[in-house]
């Protein structure tokens, strides 16, 4: 298994509360501007779509890919970050 | 239209179908489905009563649709009903959802298709097959020739067959009668079919090899029959039965014209080796760079690197001017590190000689001065008594 980055253990270290989209694992600069302009400028929001998605990680990262063009590496670093976010606080 | 297709007796999904294939704008998602018979009797009938003869062909068109229904022409709730046909649970479909189960849904039917293809070609070659058995079945009877025949008709129904099938070599005329019931049983292709023939003709295989190997009375046979039995316990083992089964036929051959035990024992060995080489081939190519390479990544290409062995005195290494002693095992490492703590030998030696010599200096010294001493002692004994003697004298 993969080693996580930091972002991702600071992610999920506590509620996300109103942090930025940008916050999460895998979504940087360029995406976090584009999921912004999508609507989803909030962590929170983002986590309302995993959700809706039932936490299907193949539709998560289909969505993602469609949404703000993330590659593999990104996709599977944010669903790993919101999974495992759920996991500890849902 | 010959058949009385009411638009009211087909589905709603169907009439949308429909509807589309003939450039019909739908209604809105939520509308009854009478208001789609409506759309349907008006549009569609019309043009049906107009040309008849392209009526078939429109009929196959629906119902190739009606069987594979675009997912981009569902109602939420048809896709759902579909999603849940697949075995899929979707959450809810919104908006953004939509999107991702249409996709999912047409991966799913083109999966689908892919498999009823699938089948359909397995069908065929299944069929193919069966009537090459029923011509070899034939040529089995009527040929004269029945131990090399049956077991080319074998090599050719395994080669044909996937490896799953069993391999029945036969080595003499006492397994005449595997071949038939070997024939019979592989007939029948069903794949559950095949798993009790295979099954079936294991047993009846490993009782003529015990009855053979009980025949021969080697002590090879009586390592096979383990191998054999502890073999038909696994369904997958045809492959390794059918080797022990081709070795034992060189076996038995060989040990006819030779019996000693070292051939035995060769024989065993030869066997191992070919049940162990065996392997390797059926397990293709893709494994064996795994196994050099157990830690790489798989690449795209199959393209396997090694990174190069770095160049001695580059760059990035000091160049070595002298290089260490020879390579010492750890035993005389340990040696040589205990040594310098104790005496070396050769002054223990020297030490041990010296003192030696000088005990025996000694020892010879008072040996001499001893026998002295004991004259000595016995003179000085006299005098003594002659003072004393004196001293007597004097004092009186």
């Amino acid at each position: 298994m993969s080693s996580t980055s930091q972002k991702h253990k600071d992610f999920v270290a506590e509620p996300m509360g109103e942090k930025p989209v940008m916050a999460l694992a895998g979504i940087g600069e360029v995406l976090g501007k584009r999921l912004e302009d999508k609507g989803f400028d909030k962590a929170y929001v983002v986590l309302g779509q995993f959700l809706v998605l039932k936490k299907d990680e193949e539709l998560f990262r289909d969505w993602l890919k469609d949404t703000c063009g993330a590659n593999v590496k990104q996709q599977g670093d944010c669903y790993g970050c919101l999974k495992e976010w759920c996991d500890a606080f849902l | 239209m010959p058949f009385a297709e009411d638009p009211a007796h087909l589905s709603k999904s169907r009439l949308k179908s429909d509807l589309v294939a003939h450039n019909v704008a739908l209604p809105s998602a939520a509308s009854k489905k009478a208001v789609y018979v409506e759309l349907h009797l008006k549009h569609i009938d019309q043009k049906n009563a107009a040309d008849f003869s392209s009526d078939e062909e429109d009929r196959a068109d629906d119902k190739k649709d009606a069987e594979m229904p675009v997912p981009s022409c569902l109602t939420d709730e048809d896709l759902k009903a579909m999603l849940r046909k697949h075995g899929v649970k979707p959450g809810p479909i919104t908006a953004s959802t939509r999107v991702l189960y249409e996709r999912k849904l047409h991966k799913l039917l083109q999966s689908d298709r892919r498999e009823r293809l699938n089948e359909a070609d397995k069908a065929v070659l299944y069929s193919d097959s069966e009537e090459e058995k029923k011509q070899q079945e034939k040529d089995q009877d009527s040929g004269s020739e029945k131990q090399p025949d049956p077991s080319d008709q074998t090599q050719k129904e395994s080669s044909q067959n996937h490896v799953f099938y069993p391999q029945c070599f036969l080595p003499s005329s006492r397994l005449r009668p595997c071949p038939p019931r070997n024939t019979e049983s592989s007939s029948n292709w069903n794949s559950r079919n095949a798993l009790k023939s295979s099954e079936r003709s294991q047993s009846q295989c490993s009782q003529i090899i015990s009855t053979s190997t009980a025949d021969h009375h080697t002590g090879l046979g009586s390592t096979v029959l383990p191998r054999s039995k502890s073999t038909d316990d696994s369904s997958l083992s045809s492959q390794y039965f059918s080797i022990t089964q081709m070795v034992e036929e060189m076996e038995n051959s060989s040990s006819r014209s030779v019996t000693d035990n070292a051939c035995e024992f060769n024989g065993t060995s030869v066997q191992e080796n070919w049940a162990q080489s065996d392997r390797p081939p059926q397990e293709p190519v893709k494994d064996a760079f795994k196994d050099i390479l157990p830690g790489s990544k798989t690449t795209p290409t199959g393209i396997y690197v090694t990174r190069r062995r770095p160049i001695k005195g580059a760059a990035q290494r000091p160049v070595q001017y002298s290089y260490p002693d020879s390579p010492v095992s750890p035993m005389t490492q340990q040696r040589r590190e205990v040594e310098r703590y104790l005496v070396p030998i050769h002054i223990q030696i020297l030490v041990f000689i010296i003192v030696a010599c000088v005990l025996y200096l000694i020892y010879v010294n008072v040996e001499g001065s001893l026998s002295y001493w004991s004259y000595g002692e016995d003179r000085l004994l006299v005098q003594a008594e002659s003072q004393d003697a004196e001293a007597d004298y004097a004092q009186d």
